[in-house]
């Protein structure tokens, strides 16, 4: 199963986030009849070939790999869209709306379902240049930090989990570097006792 | 110890110091070449700091401004502060100057945050480069805090990228596969 | 106590008929693991899952007497191994902050409550066998005043060399996240 992030224990490994990426919905056309499948996740099917059904992304998968279906595209992912969405990412300071895990979903897609995506490689340069244009946005965020014009909407999964170790000890470091400007430690040299200084 | 379970806070407080006596004390040398058997009042000697910060709370010493925080020094970070190699002035750059700030120069209170401020965005920028160059010499300018924001940027963007380059997912455990010692 | 209990039944019945327990662990495991301190341990729904994945498994046997399918047999255990996988984790995480705050955590009524009874049991495990470690390398080594685990000298008047400090600097710097980070983690959601 995924690598669990080890020492650090308050961050996702990359593998993490993939994982929770494996539940979204994904719509699939089976090429065969199955029975319901009663999981623990949830119910899926009954599967009937040629018969669109909503199915997690990691049975959809599941069954790709297998031969026995074929992934449907989600509208986001279509050419146009990630046109728009290219457009207006380079045209704004905000982040557009993607699905929060649009970065694990579509390389998923991009390994294991190449021959469900026309125009394969157009999408994924789409993709790349979209995931370009909102990590400089997030690194001229991260430049205003203490600014509390800083708007994080719409940021998703990967591109918060990027920057949470950094984010996390550098927030850390200027809430120190603030605190001891603001107050000088002064009455720290009365204290003799220094167990009694916490 | 303010804290005790910190060792970058240990080790800050090593760093030395520049301190005047303002008592003569006896049963001490600071020096070994002489025969006195004591120090003499305005004698000049560098000390650890957790030692002068003790003699500073008796009156003993007085702290001078050491070399990492001289005017020179100064200087340079208001001309570039992000490229001012603080790492071969004191790796402790910024706890060092806060616990030395109130106790001889309160400037230097004012200079940590605003040397930081700038350092910050320099190191934030070089950090996530995606094609970033490894000869690159930024990372030796750094403190120690500077180079565990650094490395923490580092191992995240590389660890992304393993991930988009895909591969294995189902890592072994490194204990699987090792043989088992026979019991005795 | 009660009326806490009662409550959090109602919250858990209003979940239930939204959402399945993998999905609530889910959110356990993810807040679990973006939360500093310790969390107060889901033993209902823990038991749930686990009554879940050992109903699985004796499926798997049914499914393997009556020659099911080999591809469906095969897909029923990956939602079991994912099951499995978000419960270690889970479990796992928790382990990890006990152990990293141990002294901490079993001075301070409000986080050992928050474990559950085997998690009480390990930590106390813990503390002995490093306590015995520490005393055998170190402390038995030491002048009379300064053999204490807990406390830096004898003349200490509280405990002063457990992990709180780093805890609560944790804490600063996570209140500083959850405004600015972990909170848009979840309102992306």
């Amino acid at each position: 199963m995924a690598g669990q992030s080890d020492s650090t224990m308050s961050l996702f490994s990359s593998e993490e986030i993939e994982f929770m990426a494996e539940d979204e919905m994904t719509e699939i056309v089976p090429n065969l009849r199955m029975d319901s499948l009663n999981f623990i996740c949830g119910d899926y099917g009954p599967f009937l070939p040629q018969l669109a059904a909503q199915v997690p992304l990691w049975l959809a998968l599941a069954l790709k790999k297998r031969g026995k279906c074929t992934i449907r595209l989600p509208q986001w992912m279509s050419v146009e869209n990630l046109t728009r969405v290219l457009e207006a990412e380079r045209d704004s300071h905000a982040f557009q709306p993607l699905p929060f895990h649009y970065i694990e979903i579509s390389r998923l897609l991009f390994d294991h379902a190449r021959e469900d995506i026309p125009d394969m490689y157009m999408v994924r340069s789409l993709i790349e240049d979209i995931r370009d244009v909102r990590f400089h946005k997030v690194e001229t965020n991260l430049e205003k930090f203490t600014a509390s014009t800083v708007t994080w909407k719409n940021m998703s999964a990967m591109e918060v989990n990027v920057i949470r170790a950094f984010a996390g000890r550098a927030l850390q470091a200027f809430y120190k570097h603030d605190n001891e400007q603001q107050t000088p430690d002064t009455d720290r040299a009365q204290d003799k006792q220094p167990q009694s200084t916490y | 110890m303010e804290n005790y379970n910190e060792i970058d806070d240990i080790l800050a407080e090593e760093e030395f110091v520049p301190v005047v006596f303002q008592k003569a004390i006896n049963g001490v040398k600071i020096d070994e070449s002489t025969e006195k058997g004591y120090i003499e009042q305005g004698s000049k000697t560098e000390l650890p700091f957790w030692l002068a910060r003790e003699l500073h709370m008796r009156q003993a010493v007085s702290i001078s401004v050491p070399a990492c925080f001289n005017q020179k020094t100064r200087l340079e970070i208001q001309a570039d502060a992000a490229c001012v190699d603080l790492r071969s002035r004191c790796p402790y750059f910024y706890e060092f100057g806060s616990k030395l700030a109130p106790l001889c120069d309160k400037t230097i209170g004012l200079l940590l945050p605003y040397a930081f401020r700038i350092r910050y965005k320099k190191i934030l920028h070089k950090a996530h480069a995606i094609a970033f160059a490894a000869a690159s010499k930024f990372p030796t300018l750094l403190t120690r805090e500077e180079t565990s924001l650094y490395e923490a940027a580092q191992s995240s963007m590389a660890a992304f990228k393993k991930w988009r380059a895909g591969g294995p997912r189902l890592q072994r455990a490194s204990i699987l596969g090792r043989k088992r010692k026979p019991a005795e | 106590m009660a009326t806490e209990e009662s409550a959090s039944v109602m919250d858990d019945y209003e979940m239930l008929i939204s959402t399945t327990d993998v999905e609530l662990l889910k959110r356990a495991w993810r807040n679990e693991k973006a939360a500093p301190e310790i969390l107060q341990f889901e033993s209902s729904l823990v038991q749930r899952i686990k009554e879940q994945i050992e109903l699985a498994e004796q499926n798997e046997e049914i499914f393997e007497a009556n020659n099911i399918e080999p591809l469906t047999v095969s897909l029923y255990q990956m939602d079991l191994d994912r099951t499995q996988f978000l419960l270690r984790s889970y479990l796992r995480v928790r382990l990890q902050k006990i152990e990293k705050y141990l002294f901490y955590v079993l001075k301070t009524d409000e986080y050992l409550n928050r474990l559950s009874k085997q998690e009480q049991m390990f930590a106390r495990r813990c503390t002995d066998d490093l306590g015995s470690h520490l005393d055998e390398t170190v402390l038995a080594k030491l002048p009379d005043n300064y053999r204490s685990i807990l406390k830096q000298s004898i003349t200490s008047e509280e405990d002063d060399m457990g992990t709180r400090s780093s805890l609560n600097l944790f804490y600063f710097s996570f209140f500083f996240m959850c405004l600015n980070i972990i909170a848009i983690y979840y309102v992306c959601l």
